[in-house]
């Protein structure tokens, strides 16, 4: 079902009307899958919601599946009874300015992956989630996610707190679902370059038939795999296992995920040579796409200083 | 290649219940200590021999072959939890066992494989020569064929030279390869046969390594005579059998491995938070990306498993796992040194040993640059050169 939405609303080149992104998001909103995770016991696994994300990496998409189908869901769900009623509004997540977790001292924050919302929650570093209303559109070098300024005293009204055990849930499955999509965008891309490497002939040959473009194919494989089982398996810790151990795997995960997605797709650019320096190609939506995606919510830096030392005993 | 159908990570569910036997077990069996001029193939031999007295040697071999018929997960449990009480891990015979288990006569496999879990034979492998590491299609060691009065094979005399065959001093038999068919396609020519290495004609020497160990061996073959029963599989089934063998040899589930990474990069994690503010940031991350290369590889070690219980066979995509072992391998021991810098400076020091050892990790089991190839050739299936 996804995947036939993908192939109709998917953007040919940077050039996008926003008339055409608000009636791509019209059509996922009427796929319904925003009740996947909002419903408890939720209707989907976690394993089933990163296999979504991952789907929706794979083509250039404007729709915010992620923010506000996978994840603003998720976390009223883990809210509980602390969280509001819908009342009609369509929230998706706030990050800091840097799109990481929102941190202690908030110097300001973006509604990310906005296309779509009116509002976006923000989970703070204590747990404490507040619903915040989206400015203007903010620039990014990512051409196809919507993001959206929060002006400094802006209204915001507290909706509940997750407790730590769930605000570790959250970091960790947050941290899968944007993984996944990345994950996605850069299995999909380094496919078309090796379509693109069996057909392209210089020198009177394909140039995948070069032992120096087939070992740059192979490493970025040996990467995207690498990714795929880190994230599949984060994922299913989230159904099978404890917070702390989930949020482990996450993490684990996204740190592999910042590095090689952001290395796989260069090289698949680097195999698509100078057509993937153009506008009108799509190479440059998943470059922007996993650049930024690997900034998003932990940075390896961020995450390689933690997994560095033991995971602290259990009190 | 990839499935987009959810897996199951999970461990089986009398998993803990074996590794709280084994644990039982370990209690009432204390490890033996090596004694001091004991080689350390002589000393993983007793331990061999007193795993399989409890029942602790090829898990997932069939019953029917002296196995337990459980699964390679059940085998890694062991590993495990021999790790963490920091004993030898269990012996690396899991890809030995699978070529006779595919292409062994019901013969073979049920007078062979019983014998090599319990350690009763000690086995070594006799692939790569000196002309053919990587290039293993290019072996020269021939198996000309007699034939009795019926027209079939009745044995071979084998000429030629093998490399690398490790502890083949301390082995009784050694799985070999040779060429039966000197002009056919590579592929098609080469058998496999099961030679007792005290057969006339056959000359072991020992080879010193980089790190000092005495591992690797050459094989001289001098007419030796070898019976067709001793063939494994029909005449031409050697390449196949190599193929599934290193394709297991690839896999860090099945070659012990991930138990010693995991105890490393722990001392290493340690390390990180005795010594906070003594470590350079940069160390740091690099401490962090070891424990990151671990763990991305038990994960996919895991999907592997999940997808071979799913039904899936070992293919060309061990090459994935090759380079992904590797990449966890040289990283960890590279930045184990900078942690350990005292290692340097010591008399066999066993963290530079392993550092010595992980600088093979790359050449062993076909290079890196082979594995590259199968993944460009039969992964990718990008087109052959012109």
């Amino acid at each position: 079902m996804l995947r036939t939405f993908a192939t109709r609303f998917r953007v040919g080149s940077a050039a996008v009307k926003p008339s055409d992104r608000a009636a791509a998001q019209k059509a996922l909103g009427e796929l319904g899958l925003a009740e996947l995770r909002r419903t408890s016991p939720p209707a989907a696994t976690v394993q089933e919601c990163a296999l979504l994300a991952e789907e929706h990496g794979r083509q250039p998409l404007t729709t915010s599946l992620l923010g506000t189908v996978l994840l603003a869901p998720e976390l009223l769900r883990l809210l509980g009874e602390d969280a509001p009623p819908d009342q009609g509004t369509t929230p998706t997540i706030a990050l800091a300015r840097d799109l990481r977790f929102p941190g202690l001292r908030s110097s300001g924050l973006v509604a990310w992956d906005c296309e779509g919302a009116d509002s976006a929650l923000c989970v703070a570093p204590d747990g404490t989630v507040t619903a915040v209303e989206p400015g203007p559109p903010a620039p990014s070098a990512d051409l196809l996610r919507a993001l959206r300024s929060v002006p400094p005293g802006s209204p915001s009204r507290t909706v509940g707190r997750l407790d730590a055990a769930t605000h570790q849930r959250w970091q960790a499955y947050a941290l899968v679902i944007v993984s996944s999509e990345l994950v996605g965008a850069a299995r999909s891309f380094v496919q078309q370059s090796v379509e693109y490497a069996s057909e392209r002939r210089q020198y009177g040959r394909e140039i995948g038939s070069f032992q120096a473009v087939q070992h740059l194919l192979a490493d970025a494989t040996v990467l995207v795999e690498a990714c795929t089982s880190a994230t599949r398996y984060a994922a299913w810790c989230l159904d099978n296992e404890p917070p702390a151990r989930a949020l482990t795997a996450a993490r684990v995960a996204k740190a592999e995920v910042n590095g090689s997605v952001l290395e796989a797709v260069q090289t698949g650019m680097q195999v698509f040579g100078g057509i993937a320096q153009t506008w009108e190609h799509v190479a440059h939506l998943y470059l922007r796409k996993v650049l930024l995606g690997a900034t998003t919510l932990a940075t390896t830096t961020d995450l390689l200083t933690i997994l560095a030392e033991p995971e602290a005993e259990a009190a | 290649m990839t499935s987009d159908t959810p897996l199951d990570f999970g461990d089986p569910a009398d998993l803990d219940q074996l590794r709280r036997r084994f644990r039982a077990w370990l209690a009432d069996h204390p490890l033996p200590e090596r004694r001091p001029d004991e080689p350390v193939p002589v000393f993983l031999h007793r331990w061999h021999r007193l795993l399989h007295s409890g029942g602790w040697v090829g898990l997932d071999v069939p019953q029917e072959y002296g196995g337990q018929g459980l699964s390679a997960l059940h085998q890694v449990a062991i590993s495990d939890e021999l790790g963490a009480c920091r004993a030898p891990g269990v012996p690396r015979i899991g890809y030995l066992a699978h070529a006779l288990l595919e292409f062994g006569s019901e013969e073979q496999r049920r007078r062979l494989l019983p014998r090599m879990l319990a350690g009763d034979d000690v086995w070594c492998q006799g692939f790569s020569e000196p002309g053919a590491g990587s290039d293993l299609a290019g072996m020269t060691t021939s198996a000309d064929r007699h034939e009795g009065q019926d027209g079939q094979a009745d044995y071979y005399t084998v000429r030629g030279q093998k490399l690398w065959t490790s502890y083949a001093q301390y082995s009784g038999l050694c799985l070999l390869l040779a060429r039966t068919d000197r002009s056919g396609p590579p592929h098609r020519s080469i058998s496999a046969f099961i030679l007792p290495l005290d057969r006339e004609g056959v000359t072991v020497r020992p080879l010193r390594a980089a790190n000092g160990d005495d591992e690797f061996c050459e094989l001289f073959l001098d007419d030796v005579r070898i019976e067709a029963s001793e063939r494994i599989g029909a005449e031409g089934d050697g390449w196949p059998l190599a193929m599934t063998t290193v394709s297991y040899e690839r896999n860090a589930l099945d070659t012990g491995h991930l138990s010693k990474y995991g105890l490393l990069v722990e001392r290493l994690r340690h390390a990180a938070r005795d010594r906070r503010g003594e470590l350079p940031d940069g160390l740091l991350g690099e401490i962090g990306r070891c424990f990151v290369d671990y763990e991305v590889l038990l994960a996919h070690a895991r999907r592997r498993t999940a997808e071979r219980l799913a039904g899936k066979e070992a293919g060309p995509e061990s090459s994935i796992d090759k380079l992904l072992m590797t990449r966890t391998e040289q990283r960890l021991y590279e930045t184990a040194l900078k942690v350990f810098p005292e290692e340097l400076f010591a008399e066999g020091g066993e963290v530079f040993g392993d550092y010595l050892y992980s600088r093979a990790a790359s050449v062993y089991g076909g290079t890196s640059q082979i594995q590259r190839n199968i993944i460009a050739k039969r992964v990718l299936r990008l087109p052959s050169g012109g």
